[in-house]
């Protein structure tokens, strides 16, 4: 019986069993996954009907977006299972690393949720030239912006409790820091004067990085290292302080 | 490790909520619950039967005061306490969209079990709480009771060596009942430790050795429920109706309750053939049974209630 206490704590202990829940819970809403893809599809169809030749840089954005926003059904479904059905209290009143906790259920919702992306990609396959570094760039920033995303939800997750609130700011967040500025259309087009807030700003940093290498909008070295840099500094800081985050809301926000 | 599964000491809790005055839901609890008991609270709703057991269970800290689980803080070294605990959540719900048998492997593994342990356990616990019949089915089908056993079933599966339950058999059938009862006293003779928490007064006195019976964010008995309910005055309850002014009439007899329907007396068996004699002639029913645990609750908790 007291074989489970003997082992060291480890901040995986449980991952895999908790990423396979929620990959199970999650895999159940089918109309879910179509519906995480509404914003982007309807996108995608004004800029065909509106300028076809940005369907290039509208895709890539739609990639880019789908990862910023499963930071949204992170942030849903944390703080749905902790207030409904009180997951919090089950499973972190236990031997379930609290970091495990946080990563199992935000990796078991980017394994649900990429299937659709995987047919961006495709999509966006047909129409730009995908190269080993463009390939390469695009699940370096997907995975930063991921990651990002994730941490936010689940920080922001804690500050609630009242699962209604939720669906008001999660979606105000989430859409306005990805669809305002320029991931869905090209980074030239932002006001020049609020292009520096755009290259901090994980979606539409990764979004510059992008359209950069496929030669839609050039940007100048500075701005390259400027649009890189906060990506991975804001990533890490913002992941390590979930991790952090995660342990120390067990006993209260 | 110590004597105690967990020892509480003079435990405070004070509830800062911005807007409106802070609650203190613990105003100093200590007690002890030792290897191998079942302990149940007692309480009125708000008395801090969960506030309890949600800072013993390391998911929430106190304002004051420590708390012990086999010897560890459960405040200031959680990590240490949570691999010892399990926990069934005041209105938890199992996933939604998992079946029992999923619900319940999934959170052994979870917590560390093996493939072959979980799988073995959680067959058990369907038998044990009579869910084989909707082992297979998502639980947002089940009824609610069929929920709540699936979240006992999940917490019995983990035969942790303490288990917190608050208000674990609510909404159950009295069958689903006795089967939960069965398991938790088959977990204590394998040597776990179980606290909970319920408002079925004779489940607190067919399930535990002890009860602490709460108010106001303190302990005000702690005893067995024999303990409780010889301190009530007597072991005898008559229930008289069908006359005027009985609760003045029979007061001397005893600890006197009126509900408006009924009066009921608590005596002592000798004066009981007075008491009886009494009734016939003032021409009342009486109707004489053993004191219910229920009854010595309603008695102490209301006693404290009205010195306030
Ligand atoms: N999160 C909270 N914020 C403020 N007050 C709370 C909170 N939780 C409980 N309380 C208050 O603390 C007291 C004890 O609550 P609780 O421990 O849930 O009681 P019980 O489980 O015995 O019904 C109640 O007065 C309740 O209103
Ligand atoms: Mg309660």
């Amino acid at each position: 019986m007291r074989t489970e206490a003997a082992r060291r704590p480890s901040p995986f202990r449980g991952f895999r069993a908790f990423f396979w829940t929620e990959v199970l819970v999650q895999a159940h809403e089918n109309l879910a996954m179509a519906t995480s893809m509404v914003v982007q599809g309807v996108l995608l169809v004004f800029v065909w009907i509106l300028d076809p030749s940005l369907i290039g840089v509208a895709l890539l954005g739609a990639i880019l977006f789908s990862m910023f926003t499963m930071g949204q059904r992170v942030l849903n479904e944390a703080a749905y299972i902790r207030i409904d059905h009180k997951a919090n209290d089950l499973y972190l009143a236990g031997p379930l690393a609290p970091e495990a906790y946080f990563l199992g259920m935000s990796v078991g919702i980017l394994v649900v949720y990429l299937s659709p992306v995987v047919i961006l990609w495709i999509l966006a396959a047909f129409v730009v030239h995908f190269t080993v570094v463009l390939v390469l760039l695009l699940l370096g920033v997907s995975a930063v912006v991921w990651i990002s995303a994730a941490s936010i939800g689940y920080v922001f997750s804690t500050f609630f409790r009242d699962n209604r609130a939720i669906w008001a700011y999660a979606s105000l967040f989430f859409n306005v820091f990805g669809v305002l500025p320029p991931v869905f259309y090209p980074f030239d087009r932002f006001p020049t004067a609020l292009q520096p807030v755009a290259l901090v700003m994980p979606p539409s940093a990764a979004a510059a990085l992008v359209q950069h290498a496929i030669g839609a909008t050039p940007l100048a070295p500075g701005q390259i290292a400027l649009a890189a840099t906060s990506l991975v500094v804001e990533a890490s800081a913002i992941f390590l302080f979930a991790i952090y985050w995660a342990r120390r809301t067990v006993q209260g926000a | 490790m110590t004597g105690e599964a967990l020892r509480s000491d003079a435990l405070r809790k004070v509830y800062a909520t911005r807007g409106a005055p802070p609650v203190e839901a613990l105003a100093g609890v200590s007690m002890e619950v030792r290897p191998g008991e079942r302990v149940a609270l007692l309480g009125r709703n708000g008395a801090g039967k969960t506030t309890f057991l949600r800072i013993a269970s390391t998911l929430l800290r106190p304002t004051s005061g420590t708390i012990e689980v086999f010897g560890h803080d459960a405040a200031r070294a959680p990590d240490k306490v949570r691999p010892y605990i399990a926990v069934v959540p005041q209105e938890g719900k199992p996933f939604f969209h998992l079946t029992p048998r999923e619900q319940i492997y999934t959170y052994l593994r979870a917590r560390g079990l093996g493939r072959e342990t979980a799988k073995a356990r959680t067959e058990e616990a369907l038998g044990r709480m009579g869910l084989l019949d909707f082992a297979d089915r998502l639980a947002i089908t089940l009824s609610g009771g069929q929920r709540q056993r699936t979240m006992v079933a999940t917490v019995v599966a983990t035969q942790a060596p303490l288990l917190f339950l608050d208000e674990p058999t609510i909404g159950m059938d009295p069958f689903a009942r006795r089967a939960v009862w069965e398991s938790f006293r088959t977990l204590t003779t394998r040597g776990s430790t179980i606290l909970l928490t319920t408002h079925y007064l004779d489940e607190a006195e067919a399930l535990s050795h002890r009860l602490y019976i709460i108010e106001s964010g303190r302990v005000l008995r702690s005893g067995t429920a024999e303990e409780l309910k010889r301190s009530v005055g007597g072991t005898l309850k008559v229930t008289l109706s069908g006359g005027n002014g009985l609760a003045e009439s029979f007061r001397s007899f005893g600890s006197v309750m009126d509900d408006g329907e009924q009066v009921t007396v608590i005596v002592n068996p000798e004066r009981l053939s007075e008491l009886m004699d009494l009734a016939l002639r003032s021409r009342v029913s009486a109707t004489v049974g053993p004191v219910t645990l229920e009854e010595a609750f309603l008695r102490v908790v209301g006693r404290s209630i009205n010195e306030d």
